[in-house]
């Protein structure tokens, strides 16, 4: 008997990932319409570094967290994603940045439950 | 009627997240105003570095209803106490004519465009300097109002209710009762307080659907933001940088403030912005008066010329005064530069080191050290590169002691020096103690049944202690020197964490420790005495105070952050971990402490007694030294200042000072390069002083890191001056003696309006109204190859930016050839492929 014939299928749950890559300086501006499309929770990467439309963008940056890229990744469902979406190309009309949306699975869905508030302010 | 229909059409709406986007893009157009206690000086134009900086400055001209340069009778009062060269207005004027060819062609005989253009600078009368209105409109003052009451930071004995639900929300709650509310919006504004959203992002959301006339969404809500810029850079500051429990109890953000701002606008009770002043008149008939010239006599060609000489308005003259003043500042400098980077001085081992801050205020002081004795001194940032955030033995909130730009990556705490404990104990006693008097004095002069009995209680003592505050300030201020020293002796920053922080690795030390001899270029072969000195000022009742102390550790001394380092470096596991990088320090070295007070020029050592015997012979020639440089540089200071040294020592302790030294007023240049560059030139304590040795720094890392975060905040201070000088109403906080504090977090002029952004008259101008500080942008001098400082500026997005649209010029040395090039602007006229130039000073 192998172990893969007695393993009980994962419950996995399907969610939109939305990855975005902006400026370090600009990234309390993408926290605040994570807020308020509710998404509820976030991953920040610092230093990215990587080839753009302007060049090579440095990643390593000592003594000063507004410079260089960071990128978000979010997971929710798919209406939060979009409207995340929506806000955001509204930033992009001034602010450089790029975000890449996708379908993931995710095992504890309870995780990525919207999460309904004002930027930075008391809950409704 | 009705009931249930809106009370007005509204259009297709923005989505929630949308209109976030939006409303996070229009807070950019102020900058964050940080309380008094930590005051940061910040570019008031922040949100315009995108863009070249004449453009910067005249849209936020527009915006912020400000001037766009000093008005031309002050450019010409520097121009006439040799504040400006000149050749270099020549230049400036030649170059606007678009070059010698054009400046030449005459207008009349003997009479050129380049000398109409002269005397328009220096000879013409100036345009009449538009009215401006004082005070805030009344829907302005309103929104102000409710400001000054939702932040009160606990000063007020009845707080404002509902503050939990937030600015707009509280307002919203409390508007139907304010008379000011009923008498803007009438009717209309009463039927909108019912009917308007609860939530400000939908409130904002119908609010610009509903108006009448098509905007550009961000543009309007920028509009809006900006005019209350105090305010909302408070608001800013609450959002982005303050700690979480600092604000937790009075949530509001850039949407709370807009929304309130919209529903004046749905009720038509916002006024036309005034038109931002500039001050232009044609000067035609003027110019043909000051050359005895007429109209008739002039061909058509040479009209014409004349003409467009006549139509330069006082904006482009100021702007030409502005380039000419950094012009002469740099042609004064860079031969000296050359010079001292053609020659090389051999290493010697000096009889003690000193590490002090880049600030400007370090250049003279560190000058008149080292002409003392055997003494090397070193420029780096004043937090010593810990980014940390101090917890104060019994205090309520811990203090950041990092740059802003950074967040503190280690929660450590102020911990009893060992065997001081119930000494530690003792101080932190009184220090409570203290606070609950005042506390209770605070209730008691407010109790309707208390008010005059406190009056009556107290009043005697309190008119002794401000007679002896008015005619006795040193010896006032001796029982609080005495305390102050003994909370240095008995507490001590400790690397261990607080609470349930995790304190500073030794990996972490080991890094911290490296760092100041990788981005300074200090040699290991240290001396037997290596002093790391922060800085601090000393001023009594003065809400500026912290805009006078270290800008590097968020507008506190920076001695913590040299006590802790020091500590780390004496530490020998840390020196183990510094060996194996390669940087073996001798045994004999030992690390010390200091702060340098910039008001009295007062070193103090800290922790000087647990120096070993061997090093006690170092620190009392040392001491001696420092005390011999600081009556050297009073002496300086106090002539800049018109007064006597002794005054320098009366004035940090009196209540009545209002200018208790120049802070960083005339700071122009931020140098990059070794003490060998600038140890022979004065420079009068106008320039920011990173220590860098390019040899030292072969990946040029360090020179990213000097670049991208300390000249950053070098040029934030930089374009605090020079917009808080050219228009002080709007960029700055205007006359001291019209300031009232309110509620901790910034002051106001007069009995209330919007929180004033920038910095006071009297730490700008002379008592003669003459500018003490000249308005010109930064200039950065790197002694480095071209090829690396080109490599790195073309990667860096803020450094393109900020050399690019001319925020901040750069010169760059050559170390091996001591040749110089200018970094090109955006669009500027180049003959070459690179951005570098040969520099033409």
């Amino acid at each position: 008997m192998t172990m893969k014939q007695n393993a009980l299928p994962l419950p996995l749950h399907r969610r939109r990932k939305i990855e975005i890559v902006m400026r370090a300086e600009d990234r309390t501006m993408v926290e605040d319409l994570l807020r308020a499309a509710g998404v509820s929770g976030w991953t920040m990467i610092r230093d990215v570094a990587g080839m753009g439309h302007h060049g090579f963008h440095q990643g390593r940056t000592i003594f000063n967290d507004e410079s260089g890229l960071v990128m978000f990744v979010g997971v929710g469902d798919e209406a939060v994603i979009a409207d995340v979406a929506g806000g955001l190309s509204r930033l992009f009309e001034s602010r450089p940045g790029v975000t890449f949306l996708s379908d993931v699975e995710v095992m504890r869905s309870d995780y990525f439950s919207p999460a309904r508030s004002t930027p930075r302010g008391p809950s409704l | 009627m009705n009931m249930i229909a809106p009370i007005e059409r509204t259009g297709e709406r923005l989505g929630r997240t949308e209109v976030a986007g939006l409303v996070a893009l229009a807070a950019r157009t102020v900058a964050p105003l940080w309380p008094l206690e930590s005051a940061i000086a910040v570019n008031p134009l922040a949100r315009f570095e995108e863009l070249p900086f004449a453009q910067a400055v005249a849209e936020a001209s527009k915006l912020f209803g400000a001037r766009r340069t000093l008005p031309l009778a002050l450019w010409r009062r520097l121009y006439e106490n040799d504040r400006i060269d000149e050749a270099a207005l020549r230049d400036a004027a030649i170059a606007h004519l678009g070059g010698i060819y054009h400046a030449a062609a005459p207008i009349a005989p003997g009479v050129t465009m380049l000398d109409a253009l002269m005397a328009c600078l220096l000879a013409i009368e100036p345009g009449d300097q538009p009215e401006r209105k004082d005070g805030l409109g009344p829907d302005a003052a309103f929104i102000a109002k409710w400001c000054g009451a939702f932040f009160d930071h606990g000063m007020t004995t009845m707080p404002l209710p509902y503050r939990d639900l937030g600015l707009y929300r509280a307002v919203l709650a409390m508007a139907a009762y304010d008379p000011d509310y009923r008498t803007l919006t009438g009717a209309r504004g009463a039927a909108l307080l019912l009917s308007v959203p609860r939530d400000p992002l939908e409130a904002i959301s119908e609010g610009l659907a509903s108006l009448e006339v098509p905007v550009d969404e961000l543009a309007y809500l920028s509009g809006l933001v900006a005019r209350l810029p105090g305010w909302a850079g408070h608001i800013r500051w609450r959002t982005d940088h303050a700690d979480p429990d600092r604000v937790a109890d009075v949530p509001a953000t850039m949407a709370d403030l807009a929304a309130l701002w919209i529903l004046l606008a749905r009720a038509d009770a916002v006024s036309a912005l005034p038109p931002a002043p500039s001050a232009g008149k044609d000067r035609r008939a003027a110019l043909l008066a000051h050359f005895g010239l007429t109209a008739k006599a002039l061909d058509a060609r040479n009209a014409e010329r004349l003409d467009a000489v006549a139509r330069v308005d006082d904006d482009a003259l100021g702007a030409l005064f502005m380039t000419a003043a950094e012009r002469s500042y740099a042609n004064g400098l860079m031969p000296a530069l050359q010079r001292a980077a053609r020659t090389s001085n051999p290493p010697l081992r000096p009889d003690a080191q000193l590490v002090l801050c880049i600030d400007v205020r370090s250049e003279p002081f560190r000058r008149a050290l080292e002409a003392e004795g055997n003494y090397e001194t070193f420029g780096y940032a004043g937090f010593f590169g810990l980014p940390i955030a101090l917890h104060p033995f019994a205090g309520a909130h811990r203090a950041r002691l990092l740059p802003v730009l950074l967040s503190p990556r280690h929660d450590i705490s102020e911990r009893p020096v060992p065997g001081r404990e119930s000494e530690a104990e003792a101080i932190a006693d009184g220090a409570r103690r203290d606070a609950c008097t005042s506390d209770l004095f605070a209730a008691a002069k407010v109790g309707p049944a208390t008010a005059f009995a406190a009056a009556e209680a107290t009043g005697p003592l309190a008119a002794a202690l401000m007679l002896a505050r008015t005619f006795a300030p040193l010896a006032a201020s001796r029982a609080a020197a005495t305390l102050r020293k003994r909370r240095q002796l008995a507490l001590a920053p400790a690397p261990e964490g607080y609470a349930n922080h995790t304190g500073v690795s030794l990996a972490d030390k080991v890094g911290y420790a490296s760092a100041l001899f990788r981005l300074t270029g200090m040699r290991p072969d240290t001396a037997r005495l290596v002093v790391l000195t922060g800085h601090g000022a000393s001023a009594v009742n003065n809400p500026y105070a912290a805009a006078l102390d270290c800008g590097a550790c968020s507008g506190h001394a920076g001695g913590s952050n040299a006590r802790l380092l020091a500590a780390m470096l004496n530490d020998a596991d840390v020196r183990s971990g510094m060996a194996e990088e390669g940087l073996k320090l001798p045994p004999t070295t030992y690390f010390l402490a200091a702060e340098h007070n910039t008001t009295t020029d007062e070193v103090t050592i800290f922790d000087a007694d647990s120096i070993p015997d061997t090093h006690a012979a170092d620190l009392a020639a040392l001491s001696a030294s420092l005390a011999r440089a600081a009556g050297a540089n009073r002496a300086r200071r106090a002539r800049s200042l018109d007064r006597a040294p002794g005054d320098l020592l009366t004035g940090a302790v009196h209540w009545g000072e209002v200018r208790p030294e120049w802070g960083l007023a005339g700071n122009a240049a931020f140098i990059v390069g070794p003490r060998d560059l600038t140890r022979a030139i004065d420079l009068q304590g106008r320039a920011f002083l990173h220590s860098y040795d390019w040899r030292a720094d072969r990946d040029g890392s360090a020179l990213a890191t000097i670049l991208t975060a300390p000249m950053v905040v070098a040029q934030w201070i930089n374009c605090q001056y020079l917009f808080s000088t050219i228009d002080n109403e709007r960029y700055g906080s205007g006359d001291k003696v019209t300031h009232n504090v309110i509620g901790g977090i910034g002051v106001v002029q007069g009995n209330g309006g919007d929180l004033k952004i920038g910095l006071p008259r009297q730490s700008l101008f002379r008592d003669n109204g003459l500018p003490h500080h000249v308005p010109q942008r930064l200039l950065a001098i790197v002694h480095a190859p071209f090829d690396r400082v080109a490599a790195l500026v073309e990667t860096s997005d803020i450094l393109r930016r900020l050399f690019g649209k001319g925020w901040v010029q750069l010169i760059v040395i050559d170390p091996e050839t001591a040749r110089a090039r200018r970094w090109r602007e955006d669009g500027a006229d180049c003959g070459e492929g690179r951005n570098l130039l040969c520099v033409d000073c």
